[in-house]
């Protein structure tokens, strides 16, 4: 078996179980903490032979593990009940909340690779240049404020004292374009509506940056430690004596090995920033995930509740397997520890 | 006769600090013979890998280095060349080895491509294919067997000697005029380093390449090298053929680091003084080692 399959294997494994875990973990606590579920969903008018027959269907009447049992074998159907909140099933709203969380989310991930790493490597390259230095402060300001602060900053300098972004949703509202993927900037290009894809690209800009900013710094920060160190590696010393040019030594020698902790570390920001989006979709009025998280849990919510925190892990476990794949292809080390354990 | 291959007159050289300027050489001068090993001998901190590092253009590259004196390269000075020229010396017509070959090969990358980077330094359009072949050859005569699983894999999964041969047949890859060798296999064991040393002369008597042999072992020196400059505090101390030297070191300096090897028959640690007035003593030039006539 190919080294990079057994990882694949192995790691499959270990997030089947962390999912088990976190569903019977999500499930206990959002029973155990006060409120009746039934009572909120039905209001206060509501009689007790109405809340007892809703408690019946829920099954809220039952043992715990009685109702986790329920709960796998609707799972193992893909069914994640019905919420309370919508009066959908529970994956109809995940489906459609969540491409706009996930569509953030990517262009956010971008912006960090693409900002975070080159940013890294330039105050590497010319370390204790000016250049160096305005790259420190600039990743410094990202990491020492949480992304909301940066939303609600960006947003009045960039869309309200200078309108050149727009201040909230994901498109304007005269383009009307249907629904295939979910990703509005993918969907705008199947409908070939190319005006309506700028829109939607020029509404993702400021948030997606707020969501970056503080992973943008870390990537930076990092890739840029990283690579100092890597200078002073003997087969840096060896490239130069060998006449390579500096160009060649930062991208090709001195890169690839300082990649691996940056790499580490965006898998991480990645996932931080599921959480982080909650807040910065509130203040951009983004229709995503988050406002149908928040809005499930304060009204106990059960199967949405569960549901969207499931969704969450999977796509957490997802990019953490994502980046150690990735960690492997780079770095042939643990590629090959992999085939001796 | 021709031009020698190297020649150092008066090379100075200082560094400014945060405490003030800091004198490391301070006016040394040294030729290297076509073919010729020549080996600069002295402890830790002595100026010996600076010298090397100036040789191949990598010090003029700080800002706070000051360098003062000629370097001439097959009668060419270094100074007057601009800093493309001298570039294109580096890799090409003089190479490195360094101390430790397993840290000095890239650890993300086989050896192949690394071979591949060396080559295209004299020949920029040398296709893959071409240089895999020729760095196949040019391992196998650094007796490496296998040389075509050597070249696919990373330089964690050979050993010491294995990465040393592999640096010796890049180094010389390119059919260099000078090879700077700067404590070669220090970081490898005894057996190892005396095997590869044992190679590198043979390679570099086949392909009459001039040697730099920086060290502090005396007893490799006596082997390898066929005249030595002994360094003490950036100033050459004496300089005479290796017989001569061991024969009838003259210098205080010179007798108290050949005491300062530990003899294998026993005796415990030689003692010797860290520092004396005896070793700045003026340099001894044994019979007919005289640096050459500078070029008028």
């Amino acid at each position: 078996m190919p080294p990079v399959v057994r990882l694949l294997a192995k790691r499959l494994g270990t997030s089947l179980i962390v999912l088990v875990g976190v569903s019977m973990l999500i499930f206990t606590i959002a029973r155990v903490i006060p409120g009746d579920p039934a009572r909120i969903a039905l209001g206060p008018n509501a009689t007790a032979e109405q809340v007892e027959a809703l408690r019946e269907r829920l099954h809220l009447d039952e043992a715990l593990p009685i109702q986790y049992g329920y709960f796998l074998r609707d799972l193992s159907r893909g069914d994640l009940g019905i919420s309370l909140y919508t009066n959908r099933p529970v994956t109809a709203d995940i489906a459609q909340f969540l491409p706009a969380t996930l569509e953030l989310i990517v262009v956010a991930g971008l912006m960090m690779i693409l900002i975070g790493l080159p940013l890294g490597v330039i105050a590497a390259r010319y370390r204790g240049s000016w250049a160096d230095h305005a790259v420190r402060i600039f990743t410094l300001l990202g990491v020492s404020a949480p992304s909301f602060v940066w939303a609600v900053i960006l947003m009045l300098i960039f869309a309200f004292y200078l309108p050149l972004f727009p201040i909230a949703g994901r498109i304007a509202d005269s383009y009307a374009i249907a629904s295939v993927t979910g990703f509005l900037t993918i969907d705008t290009l199947i409908a070939g509506n190319l005006a309506a894809f700028g829109n939607a690209a020029w509404h993702i800009v400021l948030p997606a940056f707020a969501l970056s900013l503080s992973g943008i710094g870390q990537a930076a920060r990092l890739t840029r430690s990283n690579m100092v160190e890597t200078y002073d590696k003997p087969f840096i010393e060896m490239a130069r004596s060998y006449g390579f040019p500096e160009r060649r030594i930062a991208r090709r020698f001195a890169f690839r090995p300082s990649l691996i902790p940056s790499l580490t570390i965006i898998g991480l920001d990645f996932a931080a920033m599921l959480g982080n989006a909650f807040l910065v979709e509130a203040v951009f009025a983004w229709p995503g995930l988050s406002r149908y998280g928040v809005a499930v849990i304060l009204r106990k919510d059960l199967n949405a509740i569960v549901g969207t925190v499931l969704i969450i892990s999977a796509m957490f476990l997802l990019v953490n397997i994502i980046v150690d794949l990735l960690i492997a292809f780079i770095n042939p080390r643990i590629r090959y520890s992999q085939r001796a354990s | 006769m021709s031009a020698p291959t190297l020649r150092i007159a008066d090379l100075g050289l200082g560094f400014r600090t945060w405490a003030g300027p800091v004198e490391v050489l301070h006016g040394i001068s040294l030729h290297i013979n076509k073919g010729e090993r020549v080996a600069l001998v002295g402890e830790s901190g002595s100026g010996k890998s600076v010298t090397a590092r100036i040789v191949l253009g990598l010090l003029q590259e700080l800002r706070s280095a000051r360098i003062s004196g000629t370097v001439e390269f097959e009668g060419r000075d270094l100074d007057r060349l601009s800093a493309r020229e001298r570039h294109a010396l580096r890799g090409t017509r003089m190479s490195m080895i360094f101390q430790d070959p397993t840290s000095s090969l890239n650890p993300v990358y086989r050896i192949a491509p690394q071979f591949h980077e060396v080559l295209k330094r004299a020949d920029p359009a040398i296709s893959e294919a071409a240089a895999r072949d020729r760095a196949a050859a040019l391992l196998s005569a650094v007796a490496i067997p296998e040389p075509e699983r050597a070249l696919d894999s990373y330089s964690f999964q050979l050993s010491g000697g294995m990465n040393q041969r592999v640096m010796i047949a890049m180094a010389l890859a390119n059919e260099p005029a000078l090879l700077i060798a700067d404590e070669p296999g220090t970081a490898l064991d005894v057996t190892v380093q005396a095997q590869t040393l044992a190679l590198m002369r043979d390679m570099v008597e086949e392909h009459h390449t001039s040697v730099l042999f920086i060290s502090h072992n005396l007893g490799v020196v006596r082997e390898f090298a066929d005249r030595v400059y002994v360094i003490y505090k950036g100033r050459i101390v004496e300089h005479a053929t290796a017989e001569g030297l061991f024969a009838d070191p003259r210098h205080p300096y010179t007798r108290a680091l050949l005491s300062a090897v530990p003899r294998i028959t026993g005796g415990g640690i030689p003692e010797i003084e860290d520092v004396s007035e005896d070793y700045y003593q003026p340099l001894v030039v044994h019979e007919g080692c005289g640096e050459p006539e500078g070029v008028a």
